[in-house]
């Protein structure tokens, strides 16, 4: 019951040594615009990653949640435009946001408690959909279709939030640890009871756990990992509006999971960096409006070539060198 | 000797008495799917520390009574009482907590995880703090119990295996293991030889074998050599009904049974 072995560990090492020391190297567009953008967009893919891959769940109403911690810091935010009868601090504001998408993804483990697969699925689109719709007409205080603008986030180590440097660093800490959490959470009882309900349900029962009380604790969880990513995507918009929490933002993280792969967390931010690759170069490459098609392609192309992602054709690729290498001459399948 | 005697005893005790609470009553127990009844009538009486066996021709109702028991599929008619507890309308993991442990026929083990980590669960679901986010260190009692379950059901040497790569065999012996991490009080083993090669046969019947005295165990079993020895009584149901109640020496002698086993029905 290790959490990872010690190549795992030496690649995650790396990789973070090399993420940290690319502010040096990289121009500020890139930083933040490129590689911060997608490991905020990768949390919230990562909360879809998590609930996936270990409890077998597929939501479709993460965006939503990351929508609900985004509007709650921005309704307190000290600098909001319209301004909030409660504004407070955002060293308040913040914790009080991810608290809210924590409670908020309870709620929807608990609605959606006795539903798997596609009812799942289509329960917690309704969800995504309706909650999109209501901010878009609730003017008192979502201020309906316009949003909440100006919420640039708190000033770090003296400098604003949406600085290049500290935008990423803030990105990429909290990335790591969301994602150290999710692999140190899944081989506790919790995350092991949760890859047994994914495996069998009716016999984890049978052992004495309750599941709905897990269902409802890895929805609340998956909550807390998209409201993080809900806040600092708000900061990075400097605002909210319902369009962005709308269908096609989550239609958005839910193809970022899957072209990276739901079968491992770290497929939500190889994902998230394809994804938002596209989206950026799109325009270069071919034609802005055809941003759709494209992303619609390679979505193809993947799915096609392997069903498990970027990460399945990474292992099948590794699989098949080894096989080559053990010169059984076997066809990788 | 000894061991005639305890049957004799035991088969006297069929009819409760005020002595001791048995370990298992069903009282007129039955179960519906719709319009198919697939268990009634059910009234048995199981002693502490009794070995029962049951036996039966296939859609005999043998593991539909199993579900009542565990809860999986509650009864529609009846009521269960566990050593003189009320449970019949408990949930499946109130039942597990009470002391029952059961196997199913067919492996129901968490594929994506390691042996010793669906030992380690089922440990832990028979624990207090069942819903814990602290990772088990070297020192923990649960893990050191699932290995100690791991090496009483054979299987410690591939404790690190996931399921997914395990031989038929192996996955019956984790069942077992699991069944037993929660120290039941009773033990309900369905079809636990099932498919198994003849070579895996002995190791499972020795396991059986070598399970506590003081466990009650109830099992489903088709292999006459694998029941009749491990079993004090032996219940015989046919279409949802117990129709023969017996020691194992005289079941074969039975002439319901005769009729049930050798009249074409197998």
């Amino acid at each position: 019951m290790i959490l990872m072995s010690r190549t795992q560990w030496a690649v995650t090492a790396l990789a973070l040594a090399i993420l940290a020391v690319l502010p040096l190297l990289l121009p500020d567009f890139w930083l933040s615009g490129i590689l911060g953008r997608s490991l905020i967009y990768g949390i919230v893919a990562l909360s879809i990653t998590f609930l996936a891959s270990y409890g077998g769940f597929i939501s479709l109403a993460q965006t939503m949640l990351a929508g609900i911690a985004g509007y709650t810091v921005a309704i307190l935010a000290p600098t909001a435009i319209p301004a909030g009868q409660n504004a407070v601090s955002y060293w308040l504001a913040m914790p009080l946001a991810v608290l809210a998408a924590t409670l908020a993804g309870a709620v929807v483990g608990l609605i959606a408690i006795r539903t798997r697969d596609i009812y799942l699925l289509m329960i917690t689109l309704a969800l995504a959909v309706g909650f999109s719709l209501f901010a878009q007409s609730n003017i008192d205080w979502f201020n309906g279709y316009e949003g909440i603008r100006n919420v640039v986030g708190p000033e770090l180590f003296g400098q604003p939030f949406r600085a290049h440097a500290v935008f990423y660093y803030v990105a990429l800490t909290v990335s790591a640890l969301l994602y150290l959490m999710v692999l140190y959470v899944v081989r506790t009882p919790f995350g092991l009871v949760l890859q047994g309900i994914r495996d069998n349900p009716r016999r984890v029962s049978a052992l004495g756990f309750d599941v709905a009380v897990h269902r409802i604790a890895a929805f609340a969880m998956a909550g807390f990992i998209a409201g993080c990513g809900g806040v600092l995507i708000t900061f990075y918009n400097i605002g909210i509006t319902p369009g962005s929490i709308g269908m096609t933002a989550t239609v958005n993280v839910l193809v970022m999971s899957v072209i990276g792969g739901l079968g491992h967390p770290i497929g939500a931010f190889i994902g998230a960096v394809i994804f938002t690759l596209i989206d950026t170069f799109a325009a270069t490459i071919y034609d802005r409006d055809r941003f759709n098609t494209l992303i619609g392609l390679v979505f193809l192309g993947i799915v096609v070539a392997s069903p498990d992602g970027v990460l399945g054709l990474g292992k099948r690729l590794t699989g098949w060198r080894k096989q080559r290498d053990a010169g059984d001459g076997g066809t990788p399948h | 000797m000894l061991d005639t005697t305890t049957r004799k005893d035991r088969t006297e005790a069929l009819a409760p008495t005020a002595a001791a609470t048995p370990a298992l009553v069903t009282e007129n127990v039955g179960r519906s799917f719709g319009a198919l009844r697939a268990v009634s009538n059910v009234s048995i009486t199981i002693a502490p520390g009794e070995r029962r066996a049951i036996l039966g021709p296939n859609g005999a109702g043998k593991t539909t009574l199993f579900n009542t028991i565990c809860g999986d599929h509650p009864p529609t008619a009846g009521r269960i009482l566990l050593f003189g507890e009320d449970i019949t309308h408990l949930r499946p993991h109130k039942r597990a907590r009470r002391g029952i442990g059961r196997t199913y026929q067919s492996s129901l083990l968490f594929d994506g995880l390691s042996v010793l980590e669906n030992l380690y669960l089922a440990v832990r679901g028979a624990m207090p703090g069942r819903l814990s986010l602290w990772k088990a260190g070297r020192g923990d009692a649960a893990l050191a119990k699932a290995r100690r379950l791991a090496e009483q059901v054979r299987v410690d040497t591939i404790a690190e295996a996931r399921i997914q790569s395990l031989s038929h065999g192996q996955r019956r012996q984790v069942e077992v293991g699991m069944a037993l991490a929660s120290d039941p009080r009773l033990l309900m083993l369905d079809e636990p030889a099932a498919g198994l090669s003849a070579a895996e046969r002995p190791e499972l019947v020795k396991l059986i074998r070598d399970l506590p005295r003081e466990l009650t165990l109830i099992l489903i079993e088709h292999d006459m050599d694998v029941a009749l020895p491990n079993s004090d009584i032996v219940t015989v149901m046919k279409d949802g009904e117990v129709v023969v109640e017996s020691t194992p020496d005289r079941i074969a002698d039975d002439p319901v049974v005769q009729a049930i086993y050798l009249g074409g029905e197998h």
